[in-house]
């Protein structure tokens, strides 16, 4: 059986050995007649050869002091802290673990106004929830129009909550470790302060997992010390790449079909 | 106890060259590329122990890197920054006598690789550059395996042709490399 119909898709995966075996043989027998064939192939091996050579000065250059210097201070760094904590602290591994677990929340925390690490969680619903008393006010939290928001504003967007003097802007759509779908958002409230958050879709519900408050800066933007955190979190749990737009809306969209 | 972030490290550190290439590529700046490459190293060496052994260091450490990256691109967008640095390009070094004589000639492939769109310069990097299986750069940008191809297909056929990469002129090199 002989196939002249090869895909661009085909001839490339052909050039970059990702066809399969019996594929790959029918593309080789055809190339032996079909010379047209053999170009379109060449273009992908071309392409290959030439982008790779032209990207090669950059890995030839010197490599910035600071940066090597910075880095290598941060790999001294981790490892002395590393051997610190196994000679020193012989725990046994169940509380090794919690250490670890735990690890992504002491370092910057002491300089946000509060951290509130949602492991016990709470929920947000279609109706609207009493806040919880006292403690941390994150006013939108809780509220119906946050979970609109978090239905509806695409990553890279913003809106003001209605009847609230909250902005709430989308960051990021990812999906965690057991492929719940995971909103990144920052709410920024009229006293300047911004909350930096992550709220994962438990059912037809959003669940707040992870929150920081940091204190107000200009312009209402979260300053790094909370994003550091934030990464930490996001890291800690194993979170995808972000979701480019097609797939988000995508996402969103099911997520609406789903609750009406 | 491990090693986990120890061999992480040592690691790390021969791997600066590629994930700063990487990190050029992506934002095109020199500066942006070494805050991100850093930003990169303190979180792999935050979470060294999630790295799972056996599988590549590259394709981990890349993934670290662009999720930095995509991050703080919607946060700039969002602040209102108008100078978007994901247009800023010197990945050519390219001076303003160079850009000039590029308009009138074929671009060289690293101007033409600059003006792929992001999506498909990443791929490309990804696949071409670093050689990471389809499979592994799907992984690394969160996308299906259909969508990596369908965008190297795309940057590889775009950058044939701003950079004059004829068919004709690389056949004669392929039917030397098969028929031999």
């Amino acid at each position: 059986m002989t196939r002249t119909d090869f895909s661009d898709e085909i001839l490339m995966r052909f050039a970059d050995g990702e066809l399969d075996a019996d594929t790959a043989a029918q593309v080789e027998r055809a190339m032996e007649t079909d010379d047209e064939l053999v170009a379109r192939v060449a273009l992908f091996i071309e392409t290959r050869q030439a982008a790779r050579t032209a990207m090669k000065p950059l890995l030839d250059e010197p490599l910035p002091a600071e940066l090597k210097a910075a880095v290598e201070s941060m790999v001294a760094e981790k490892t002395s802290a590393q051997a610190a904590s196994a000679t020193v602290l012989p725990f046994p591994l169940r509380a090794a673990n919690d250490r670890r677990a735990n690890r992504w929340l002491t370092p910057v925390a002491a300089s946000l106004a509060a951290v509130i690490a949602g492991f016990g969680g709470y929920w947000l619903r279609g109706s609207a929830e009493p806040a919880p008393e006292g403690g941390l006010r994150v006013a939108a939290i809780g509220s119906p129009a946050l979970g609109e928001a978090l239905a509806t504003v695409a990553a890279g967007e913003e809106r003001q909550l209605p009847g609230s003097d909250q902005r709430f802007r989308a960051i990021a759509t990812f999906r965690d470790n057991a492929q719940a779908l995971c909103r990144e958002f920052e709410l920024d409230s009229a006293d300047r302060s911004t909350v930096v958050s992550v709220a994962c879709r438990n059912g037809t519900e959003w669940r707040v997992t992870f929150a920081v408050v940091a204190p107000g800066s200009s312009g209402g933007y979260a300053p790094a010390s909370s994003t550091e955190t934030l990464d930490a979190y996001l890291a800690a749990i194993d979170a995808g790449a972000p979701l480019e737009a097609a797939e988000e809306a995508k996402a969103l969209k099911e997520l609406q079909g789903g609750q009406r | 106890m491990s090693n986990a972030v120890k061999d992480i490290g040592e690691r790390l550190m021969a791997f600066l060259p590629n994930l700063r290439r990487f990190a050029i590529s992506l934002c095109g700046s020199r500066d942006v590329a070494d805050d991100l490459v850093q930003a990169a190293c303190e979180r792999a060496l935050a979470s060294a122990e999630r790295f799972e052994p056996g599988t590549r260091f590259d394709a981990w450490m890349f993934r670290i890197l662009r999720n930095l990256w995509v991050d703080q691109v919607r946060r700039q967008r969002t602040a209102g920054v108008q100078d978007d640095i994901s247009e800023r390009h010197d990945i050519a070094g390219s001076s303003g006598e160079r850009e000039a004589e590029a308009r009138l000639t074929l671009k060289t492939v690293a101007e033409a690789i600059t003006e792929l769109p992001q999506e498909q310069r990443e791929v490309l990097l990804l696949v071409c550059v670093e050689e990471l299986s389809y499979r592994e750069a799907a992984e690394v940008m969160g996308i299906p395996i259909g969508t990596v191809m369908s965008r190297l297909a795309r940057a590889r056929k775009s950058l044939a042709e701003a950079a004059g990469i004829t068919m004709t002129a690389a056949r004669s090199h392929v039917m030397k490399g098969v028929k031999e």
